[in-house]
């Protein structure tokens, strides 16, 4: 059952009347949603005349307001992830439907491009990240949910984050030459993996790479999306690569680089808007404006359309890989810093 | 660890060095209150503050340049005269620690204590940009161009220097001054006041602080069309200059009138407002414009507001759901918690310590005098015309600065 299906007016359709839904599910359970929204004046039967014109919460709100739908009686996980920002840390309050849910659907996100089966699995991380379950850093998160995807895990990292070149040999030399999937974020990827197997002439060629977690770290390398894909291709076989576009606070959705590469696709349940950041209007095609992230996931919290701090640009719309809006992520927007009497400063003064 | 020397310009200097360079009498005597080669030296110092050039890139150095020309330091020295048996003399050496971002506060803060005849070491921070930059060249530039008496008096006296957090530095610095001031909110003079002072040495500190403008509906409505356009032009400067973040700047708007009235007025103001923003052709980064919305929604969420609206990316305006409970924090730039009272009265409750300026607009001095009275020290230091809120002035939070800067010694025969 593959989630890359609906067409932008086939998605339209399917999925406004679910969002207008979830826009009055969340009015009518969370007392701060709601203030939200009659603040702004948006009638509680207000009625939606697409997507582009539901209303946007900012994700950072999660960071300085706890926001849920569900009495704290259901709570039965909460996320929590700190920014890079370090603004704080999203809390996002998941029930029992939520958390599965949200697994399911990266499931269904993830087979289109893993198969049905769980393949063994190489985690270019160590495996302390997710040793200390009481406090998990988001990495940790994002690790131990891709684990499941997997089986016979092998952990590129040793317990001194240095890679453990032999661990990985005998991983290819049991697994390789049959499809394995190898999972970690894009910066670890590209230092500890595609260094180490260009060096020790390491075969990925069966691989199937799903990675995540911003280019910002590359970027001082002078490495971006094609030139990662490429120097893989040609250096260590790799080819199936598939970048991933989520956060925590729209758990589960995860928008997903198509095969040929270079541009993120919307799974069925999900959309992106791209907005002017003076108009807040919807870009069109090519020009650059702020992400916001649409999913019928969030039910148990007022997450379902969220404005994101990042920039993107839609590369196309039903013209791509799979078909809907296909985009990419441009960086993150600047920090908002003020000129004042204060300073908020650490340690200015001293 | 040593510090840099910015002005003078100079090699770096060790703390102890540097304490025992600016304890030396300078050649020529002793500086006094009002001391000629002072005057002097501020004089051509803010001469190239207002240069064309220099004050069309940074119009708050040409404000600055305003505050020190010759008639206007003679006008605020004047206060200081002394009648009876009392004489005014420096208090010594003073230690500025001014904030890291506002660059114009650590010349104020400077000039009048050494108008006051203090020897001052000035914290400037290294993080300083643009302006500041600006005003340590002007401050060099014009100490070539002085007499050389004056020239080597200033700079025996006078140093303004960076330096790497060290506790050793602060440390020394504090113990050695005879007043120590500290801008920058509560945060760097709670960092600062670990440094022991001397026994007999004070702070002078400038906390956080917070502002409010208030307009009078009547005085709105019998305000001539011009008359409204300068409030908004005022009001404009007031918020935007330092992306409203300046204590000084207003984050909230009381109108003082009847309901339907304070309606109408707020609706034509903001028009206007935003008419100027346009002229200026305003911009707010797309990244301070979702910031306005975080903290906007926020204030929703905490049911402080029940009414948010935007006019583009650069007025943001929040009905109070109650009067009496207003943000005084910073929610981004151009946004304005809004509210209506029936009378100045209304807001007296309201008040509290740390607010520091009221904006006003349409209100008789009559008014005005009696709303302070009324407040009888509950908070509040200046209220001024919309437009004024970041004139710097020798009385700021309620202090006399240039009487704080000196001391007096009585004699009876």
């Amino acid at each position: 059952m593959s989630v890359f299906t609906l067409s932008q007016a086939e998605r339209e359709k399917h999925l406004l009347p679910q969002l207008a839904e979830l826009t009055a599910h969340h009015r009518e359970n969370s007392e701060g949603y709601e203030r939200i929204l009659s603040s702004l004046g948006i009638a509680r039967d207000a009625s939606f005349g697409s997507i582009a014109d539901l209303p946007w919460l900012p994700v950072r709100m999660f960071k300085t307001h706890d926001l849920r739908s569900i009495p704290e009686s259901e709570v039965f996980k909460t996320l929590t992830s700190s920014g890079t920002t370090g603004a704080g840390a999203s809390r996002i309050y998941l029930d029992k439907a939520a958390a599965g849910a949200q697994t399911k659907q990266l499931g269904a996100t993830l087979q289109e491009v893993l198969g049905g089966e769980r393949l063994p699995m190489l985690m270019v991380d160590t495996i302390g990240i997710i040793k200390n379950r009481r406090s998990f850093s988001a990495r940790g998160a994002g690790v131990l949910g891709m684990a499941n995807f997997g089986r016979k895990h092998t952990y590129v990292l040793d317990e001194n984050d240095q890679p453990d070149v032999e661990a990985v040999k005998t991983f290819l030399a049991t697994y390789g030459d049959k499809p394995f999937l190898i999972f970690g974020f894009t910066f670890m990827v590209w230092q500890y993996l595609y260094e180490v197997a260009r060096e020790h002439k390491l075969d990925l060629s069966n691989g199937i790479l799903i990675h995540s977690g911003g280019w910002k770290k590359l970027i001082d390398r002078a490495v971006d999306n094609t030139e990662f894909r490429r120097r893989f291709k040609e250096d260590t076989g790799l080819t199936r690569i598939h970048n991933y576009y989520g956060m925590i606070e729209q758990i589960g959705t995860v928008f997903l680089e198509g095969p040929s590469g270079n541009s993120l696709y919307c799974p069925d349940f999900a959309d992106v808007v791209i907005r002017n950041p003076e108009t807040w209007e919807e870009q069109p095609v090519g020009e650059p404006g702020v992400i916001e992230v649409v999913s019928t996931l969030p039910h148990s919290y007022p997450g379902h359309v969220l404005l994101t701090e990042d920039l993107g640009v839609y590369n196309g719309i039903d013209d791509g890989d799979w078909p809907g809006k296909h985009f990419s992520v441009m960086g993150r927007l600047p920090k908002a810093e003020a000129r004042g009497c204060s300073d908020t400063f650490q340690g200015a003064a001293a | 660890m040593s510090l840099n020397q910015r002005f003078p310009l100079a090699e770096a200097i060790e703390v102890d060095k540097l304490v025992e360079e600016l304890r030396a009498e300078p050649a020529g005597g002793r500086l006094r209150v009002g001391d000629p080669r002072v005057v002097e030296f501020l004089t051509k110092f803010a001469r190239k503050l207002l240069a064309p050039a220099t004050a069309r890139r940074f119009p708050e150095l040409a404000s600055l340049g305003f505050f020190l020309r010759k008639g206007e330091i003679a006008k605020a020295l004047s206060t200081l005269e002394t009648s009876g048996d009392a004489l005014r003399f420096p208090r010594g050496l003073v230690f500025h620690v001014p904030p890291a971002n506002v660059d114009t506060i650590f010349v104020y803060s400077w000039a009048l204590s050494a108008l006051a005849g203090n020897h001052n070491v000035v914290r400037v921070s290294s993080r300083s940009a643009g302006a500041a930059e600006t005003v340590l060249e002007a401050l060099n530039a014009a100490l070539s161009e002085v007499d050389a008496d004056t020239a080597a008096a200033i700079t025996a006296t006078q140093r303004m220097v960076t330096y790497d957090r060290s506790d050793a530095i602060s440390g020394a610095l504090s113990v050695a001054a005879d007043l120590r001031v500290i801008w920058g909110g509560d945060a760097s003079v709670a960092a600062l006041r670990k440094y022991p002072l001397a026994p007999h040495a004070r702070d002078l500190t400038f906390p956080d602080r917070s502002s409010f403008a208030v307009a009078s509906v009547r005085g709105w409505q019998n305000a001539s069309e011009a008359e409204r356009r300068g409030a908004a032009e005022g009001f404009y400067n007031d918020s935007y200059w330092f992306d409203q973040a300046a204590c000084s700047s207003p984050r909230a708007v009381f109108w003082v009138g009847d309901e339907d009235g304070a309606r109408e007025a707020g609706q034509e103001f903001r028009k206007l407002l935003a008419e100027v923003l346009a002229t200026k052709q305003h911009v707010t980064e797309p990244a301070m414009a979702v910031q306005k919305r975080v903290s906007a929604y926020g204030a929703a969420v905490d049911g402080l507001v029940n009414g948010i609206e935007f006019q583009g990316n650069g007025i943001a305006t929040l009905e109070l759901a109650d009067p009496a409970v207003l943000p005084r924090e910073w929610l981004g730039a151009g946004t304005f918690a809004n509210a209506r009272v029936d009378t100045l009265s209304d807001l007296v409750p309201i008040v509290l310590r740390k607010d520091q300026t009221v904006g006003q607009f349409g209100f008789s001095k009559e008014e005005l005098t009696e709303f302070v009275t009324e407040l009888a020290g509950r908070g509040v230091d200046r209220v001024v015309p919309f437009g004024s809120a970041l004139t710097f002035s020798a009385i700021w939070d309620g202090y006399d600065l240039l009487t704080e800067f000196s001391r007096l010694v009585t004699v009876q025969a």
